[in-house]
């Protein structure tokens, strides 16, 4: 058994240790938010927090979790106000809105070291979340607007 | 389902089921040729539902995959309606009954028709529903029509200040004759649409309460993860099932065409098993087949002597001319494939009585005669929850993975099981955008204008997978044989003024599944034709936009959308110091869209800094919507451009995950300031119009710093991204 706290709340997880994170919250603990995207860290779509910080969970072990705090974007607030949600909300980033939650998690680590970070801090806390859909112009604007928040 | 899926509101509605109580259902009067009997079943449906709480729901005909087609459609039906925008309630149908299809004949979300081609049926079915509403309330207030409006869900008689809500009228409204001319509004009460609205979906995109059919939860629900032919022609030549009967969690392994389900407790499980499974597919004659191979085919259907002229204009002699100057290139694109975001993957429960499928679908109809054809499942006893898409681009349009998840749940007796594939199956399974090869050849007169063209394509046809027959297609497009909409799309209908002009396209047919892709032929011909207008402007001397201003001659809205773009970039301008500018305009789906590329060219390689995108799309039902779509179009087409191509060896995808084949990151995404150009058109599509000028605009770009004619895709192919 691995012991965790997940958005507040503890939990006891049975699946096998080597389990990657990502499939123990979406099919285990039914927070199907943090999206699957490519297995292998590629894509950002399964970023989630553990201790705050982001973390690819589609590569992330299930045992890695042990004692550890987890955040995913149903816990990033209770009712979409985090600052970060509510800046995509203002300029409606999202398109498809596959890969947001792993944008919003990746933003939301940035602006919690680095309150009001420049384009180029962006992009480099942002490379590793794609978007197909291309919203990359709006999620840069919003991340600023974040921080100005 | 959860309520939360299509629903701006708390109320549950389940896709499909009718609210308790009395509800107005309009139904629609379709168009002669949306009225067309198709086979299969199908309730006689509508856009609008109204129950007497006064909740309005909008039953919409488009998959809601990022394109804003449910933001846009819900607009057009609220304002026609009067409705309340902050209450309304959207969802799908989930059975392709007639009033959802397109005009092909089936429920499809493709060819950017979101707008273009329901706005005037929508706003038909709303007329109808506001006139019942009103005539109801004429009767109740003992008034005539024309003295009340329709507005914020209110029926309002302005004179006397007195007020009835649309749920109140419900009941006698039903009653009511379905008005057969309704009278829409006048432009002057056109309040909702042409304006910016924030989308509908994003709240939910913004907590992860958005269900995409990945999310789907069902009671005892199983997951399937495949194992299927790396060779796309090949089948199952035997396997064993023992091999993986010991694994944890593993409860089936299901036969599929091409290949095998297993069934797990888990998807981590079932992927585990999936990947040991013992299992060995079947030699085809495709298994030696490379990219090399395809490229030397193409390269005979360039120099065939059996081609038909396709498109003919003017003077087939003159464009063979060898007097005066003559431009000559060949030009050619690889295989792409889709990256949605989200992988395919469908839900579903299935017995004989009755097969209930959640997935994010493009093609309801598509899945509806799979299921028909390959498990004898009667139009009837299916039912379709489309959920949100995580990326569609075409992608979305087969029936394979709805058939595997039903056959997968018939294998453990009607059990719910979502079959989901990796990323590495989606890549290398196939399905991907055509290759193309392509040769130009253009006679010039004294001042350098062209006065014939020849084009040969050469390249797979797929018009026939969708049901166009490329003779059939030929008569009614006024070509004169073998027109394939999805190959020739750009080029026979391309709007220059040339005076003889012949297209011809030598069918070089692949084993390879094919499937549209984001503006399908319009990328590839895009990138071909606009490239060689450039050449010939430079052949001929003269600056990329008076040369194409100078072939435009009576096309209104070509110039119109060249004209912005140059303003917005000012191109008559010298470029800054240290950019090199390059310019296209692509008409497709109905719209034109001009851009300029703006990029650094150095010894590093190119990047791109702005892109000035001018479209003409009719109106823009929501500016901000049309913007984002740009935006993205922008940056989906410069990844492409820049770095994606499948490449075959031993008759499978070279390319297997993000790490190989690109999309572009946030850091290599260029500003893109765009310009909407309205002069009075038709309605034109959004979605795809915006993918097709930017290769070119970035390869003529590319072109003017460094006198490097890029003609193969993709650029990473010759310089640095």
């Amino acid at each position: 058994m691995t012991a965790f706290t997940i958005n507040g709340r503890t939990v006891d997880v049975s699946a096998a240790p080597n389990t990657p994170l990502l499939w123990v919250i979406r099919d285990e603990l039914k927070l199907t938010g943090t999206k699957f995207g490519c297995g292998v860290a590629q894509c950002g779509a399964c970023t989630l927090h553990v201790d705050g910080e982001p973390v690819r969970a589609c590569v992330f072990p299930l045992a890695g979790a042990e004692g550890r705090s987890i955040t995913t974007i149903e816990g990033l607030s209770e009712d979409g106000s985090h600052p970060v949600q509510q800046a995509w909300v203002e300029l409606d980033v999202p398109q498809c809105g596959y890969c947001q939650s792993g944008q919003i998690m990746s933003a939301s680590a940035l602006l919690a070291r680095n309150p009001s970070p420049s384009d180029a801090e962006i992009d480099e806390a942002m490379r590793g979340n794609l978007c197909r859909c291309g919203t990359y112009l709006r999620i840069r604007a919003a991340i600023q607007r974040a921080s100005e928040a | 389902m959860t309520p939360q899926r299509f629903s701006m509101t708390r109320r549950a509605f389940l896709a499909g089921t009718v609210a308790t109580g009395a509800a107005l259902i309009v139904p629609l009067r379709l168009s002669a040729a949306l009225a067309q009997p198709r086979e299969g079943a199908g309730i006689a449906n509508a856009f609008i539902r109204i129950d007497t709480s006064g909740q309005v729901t909008f039953v919409l005909p488009t998959s809601e995959m990022g394109q804003g087609a449910h933001t846009g459609q819900a607009q057009v039906l609220a304002e026609e309606l009067g409705a309340d925008w902050s209450s309304i309630a959207v969802e799908m149908p989930n059975q392709p009954a007639p009033a959802y299809r397109i005009p092909s004949g089936q429920m499809r979300s493709v060819g950017s028709f979101g707008i273009r081609l329901w706005h005037d049926p929508l706003r038909r079915a709303a007329a109808q529903a506001r006139e019942m509403l009103t005539q109801a309330a004429a009767t109740r207030l003992g008034v005539a029509p024309a003295t009340l409006q329709a507005e914020n869900g209110v029926i309002v008689h302005a004179a006397t200040g007195r007020r009835l809500p649309f749920g109140e009228l419900v009941e006698d409204a039903m009653q009511l004759p379905v008005p057969d001319e309704p009278t829409l509004r006048p432009d002057g009460e056109r309040t909702l649409t042409g304006r910016t609205v924030a989308r509908l979906d994003t709240p939910l995109k913004v907590t992860g309460k958005a269900v995409y059919a990945v999310d789907v939860e069902r009671e005892g629900m199983l997951y399937g993860a495949v194992r299927l032919a790396p060779v796309f022609s090949a089948d199952v030549a035997r396997f064993d099932e023992s091999s993986v009967a010991g694994m944890p969690g593993v409860v089936a392994v299901v036969r599929v065409p091409r290949g095998a389900v297993v069934v797990a407790d888990s998807w981590w499980q079932a992927k585990q098993a999936a990947d040991a499974l013992d299992i060995t597919f079947t030699q085809t004659a495709a298994d030696t087949l490379s990219t090399e191979e395809i490229n030397a085919l193409l390269r005979e259907g360039l120099d065939r002597t059996d081609v038909p002229v396709t498109t003919l204009r003017g003077d087939a002699e003159a464009t063979l001319t060898t007097e005066g100057q003559v431009v000559e290139a060949v030009y050619s694109v690889p295989l792409l494939t889709h990256m949605c975001m989200e992988p395919i993957n469908c839900t579903a429960e299935s017995s004989e009585e009755r097969t209930e499928l959640w997935i994010g679908t493009q093609g309801q109809d598509v899945i509806r005669m799979t299921l028909e054809s390959a498990m004898q499942v009667p139009a009837d006893r299916l039912f379709i929850n489309t959920t949100y898409l995580g990326g569609g681009f075409g992608r979305k349009t087969h029936g394979e993975i709805a058939l595997q998840a039903a056959l997968a749940s018939r294998a453990v007796d009607g059990r719910p099981v979502k079959v989901l594939w990796a990323r590495e199956d989606d890549v290398r399974q196939g399905q991907y955008r055509q290759t193309m090869m392509c040769r130009f050849r253009a006679a010039l007169d004294d001042d350098g204008n062209i006065t014939a063209m020849h084009i040969r394509l050469a390249g797979p046809q797929m018009g026939r997978d969708y049901g166009f027959d490329p003779e059939e297609r030929a008569q009614a497009t006024g070509n004169l044989a073998n027109f394939d909409p999805f190959s020739l799309g750009g080029l026979s209908d391309m709007r220059y003024v040339i005076p003889n002009f012949v297209v011809e396209h030598a069918v070089v047919d692949l084993p390879i599944p094919l499937c549209p892709w984001r503006a399908i032929s319009h990328t590839y011909n895009g990138f071909f034709f606009e490239s060689f207008m450039d050449e010939c402007a430079a052949a001929a001397g003269r600056d990329p936009l008076a040369y194409r201003r100078s072939h435009c001659e009576g096309q209104e809205r070509m110039l119109a959308v060249l004209d912005r773009v140059a303003e917005m970039a000012r191109w008559r301008e010298p470029a800054p110091e240290g950019i090199s500018r390059g310019l296209a305009v692509v008409e497709s789906y109905g719209s034109y869209v001009a851009q300029v590329v703006e990029a650094q060219v150095n010894g590093q390689g190119v990047q791109v800094e702005r892109v000035h995108v001018a479209i003409d799309c009719g109106r823009a039902i929501n500016p901000g919507q049309v913007e984002a779509q740009m935006e993205g179009s922008v940056v989906d087409a410069l990844g492409a451009a820049l770095n994606q191509k499948v490449t075959i060896r031993d008759g499978r995808a070279e390319q297997s995950n993000f790490h190989d084949y690109s999309l572009l990151r946030i850091g290599e995404a260029p500003s893109v300031s765009v310009g909407i150009v309205e002069i009075g058109s038709p309605l034109g599509g959004v979605g795809e119009p915006g993918m097709p000028p930017l290769a070119p605009a970035l390869a003529n770009a590319l072109f003017a710093a460094t006198q490097q004619r890029i003609r193969h895709l993709p650029l990473s192919d010759h310089v640095q991204g």
